[in-house]
């Protein structure tokens, strides 16, 4: 039972990065690795404000989810715009994303140090709930709830508002959205900054649940990945799916075998996948 | 003096490095993201032969390069599926397999303690124990590999590569099979990252996983892109100027840990900026469109 229980938990943390990830990539169509590193920035944020200066920590949070939506926004306007505008391919895109991720982890490392540290508060120990023989902490609940409504939400406003049948006639095709007057620098650049702060949001709960360290987002990001593709990439409903099997699968893998392999197990996912269902489990071409 | 030939040899191993993956990404257009792992299978197997076999360094880079070779065969297999962006992103889990690999297999690799004492070659009685001897040793190799590399693109073979890199179709159109061009290019440069790797093992006398992860491979790949894709000199030069860069920061006094750090700021910078501002390196020959 704890084993269904880890597996949920770590499905909704890679379903937060997945979300982000999967909306830029429905209207960008690049693989945006620079995502990752707007969990490093929300996380240290939090970090910053909450145990540096002190400060209260809903506000801190808040505070951690504007910064990482201003570097998301940022990254786009310096970076992924100019790029866009001259028409590079792919392949600068994710070159010129990796780097910003390298650059970005670099920086914290720098202003924080490399080591472990933690977001929760020590003196207070976290409350222990036990659900079906299996315990599960406030945080984990909290990252489990705010997936879904995170999830949901973002379905409803694809689905449902103006602003939603915009981002998917971008996705369809951007040449045709600009033809018939969708202000699509404004879209994109909506897009990237709700997507950081999504990603931003998956790595204050990774603070709080594990710890921080520079090279979290990296190791989010890359789970996003692999769950994206698992459920098809672009496709922000299969992405969530992608991200429960992938938790499932790690966990239940590592019960196995042993935990190092976790990593590992993760990419061979990802590898038979892109062999076998390169377009996710739903095989739409 | 010491420290200058020291310098050089990293620059060295960094060339061949970068001059094999240059093959791979300047010359064929595969954007390669698991160099990093080739240059650690070589430089684990030749150290696991040399320690737990006794055997000569120089037949254990032999070994060690078949071994990076024959590994290369197996992910370029797979990796020739892809195209593009979903090129990068397999190959860069291939990395992460091998990696979380040489981190677990403890019993062959002794994890994350690493395995030290790894011995200097030596050939009929004479060691190149001395770095000054060790240098002119790995010189000789950069040497051989970039006058192989030099061969192979300017071959029928070489050219046959660009062709698929400007238009892979229409390669195929002429008869090529373009999927076996782009395998035995990446199985080669693959032993030549092996031989690379044997060399940093025997120098630095002591390997650990760390040293082979996608950083690092991202890193072979920003010295490639900063000193020019499809230029073999580039290459050459981008793995002097990022190896002399952090050597630099070293003098203002800055510890070590922040200078790491500060190696990969500038080089995820410096690859931002190519992006945006020189896509083709400084006197690179192709640009990434």
């Amino acid at each position: 039972m704890q084993l269904i229980l880890n597996s949920f938990i770590a499905g909704s943390i890679y379903a937060l990065v997945t979300l982000g990830f999967n909306l830029i990539y429905s209207t960008t169509k690049f693989f945006n690795l620079a995502h990752g590193a707007m969990a490093t920035v929300g996380g240290y944020t939090v970090f910053y404000f909450s145990k540096t200066l002190g400060l209260n920590i809903l506000l801190s949070v808040l505070f951690g989810l504007l910064v990482a939506g201003f570097v998301g926004y940022l990254t786009n306007k310096i970076v992924f715009k100019p790029l866009r505008k001259r028409g590079a391919t792919n392949m600068v895109l994710i070159v010129a994303s990796l780097g910003l991720l390298t650059a970005i982890e670099s920086l914290i490392a720098i202003l924080f140090s490399s080591q472990f540290q933690t977001l929760s508060n020590n003196q207070v120990t976290q409350k222990l709930f036990h659900i079906f023989g299996g315990v599960v902490t406030q945080t984990q609940i909290l990252i489990f709830i705010s997936s879904i409504i995170i999830m949901l939400g973002l379905m409803f406003v694809l689905k449902y508002t103006l602003f939603g049948s915009a981002v998917r006639a971008i996705s369809d095709d951007e040449e045709v959205a600009k033809v018939i007057g969708i202000d699509t620098d404004k879209i994109l650049t909506i897009v990237f900054v709700v997507g950081s702060i999504i990603a931003g949001w998956s790595g204050i709960l990774t603070g709080f649940d594990t710890g921080l360290t520079p090279i979290l987002g990296m190791g989010l990001l890359l789970k996003g990945v692999i769950s994206s593709i698992v459920g098809g990439v672009g496709r922000v409903g299969g992405g969530v799916l992608g991200a429960f099997m992938l938790g499932f699968v790690e966990n239940f893998g590592i019960w196995y075998i042993s935990s190092e392999w976790k990593d590992a197990i993760a990419f061979g996912v990802l590898i038979l996948f892109l062999v076998f269902r390169p377009h996710g489990i739903f095989g739409k071409k | 003096m010491d420290y200058l030939v020291h310098i050089l040899i990293l620059f060295s191993i960094y060339g061949m490095l970068a001059i094999s993956l240059n093959l791979v990404v300047g010359y064929s257009g595969l954007l390669s993201v698991t160099h990093a792992a080739f240059y650690g299978i070589g430089a684990y197997a030749t150290t696991l032969l040399m320690i737990n076999l006794d055997l000569n360094f120089f037949l254990s880079l032999l070994i060690g390069m078949v071994f990076s070779g024959g590994t290369a065969l197996l992910i370029g297999l797979v990796l020739s599926k892809f195209k593009d962006d979903f090129y990068a992103i397999a190959s860069l889990g291939f990395n992460v397999i091998v990696y979380s690999i040489m981190l677990n297999w403890q019993t062959l690799t002794r994890g994350p303690l690493g395995i030290p004492a790894i011995p200097r070659p030596s050939l009929f009685g004479f060691s190149f124990f001395g770095n000054f001897w060790f240098l002119i040793l790995v010189l000789f190799f950069l040497i051989i590999t970039y006058l192989i590399a030099r061969s192979i693109v300017n071959s029928s073979f070489g050219r046959v590569l660009k062709a698929i890199r400007e238009n892979e179709l229409a390669t195929q159109i002429f008869g090529y099979n373009t999927k076996y061009f782009k395998l035995t290019i990446f199985v080669i440069a693959a032993v030549m990252a092996g031989v690379a790797g044997s060399f940093f093992a025997s120098y630095v006398s002591f390997i650990d996983p760390s040293t082979f992860t996608m950083h690092e491979s991202i890193f072979i790949l920003s010295i490639v892109i900063l000193g020019g894709l499809a230029n073999l000199r580039g290459a050459v030069l981008g793995a002097f100027i990022l190896i002399i860069l952090p050597e630099a920061l070293r003098f203002l006094g800055l510890p070590n840990e922040i200078a790491a750090q500060s190696r990969q700021l500038i080089y995820g910078v410096i690859l931002v900026l190519l992006m945006l501002y020189r896509p083709q390196g400084l006197i690179g020959e192709f640009k990434l469109k």
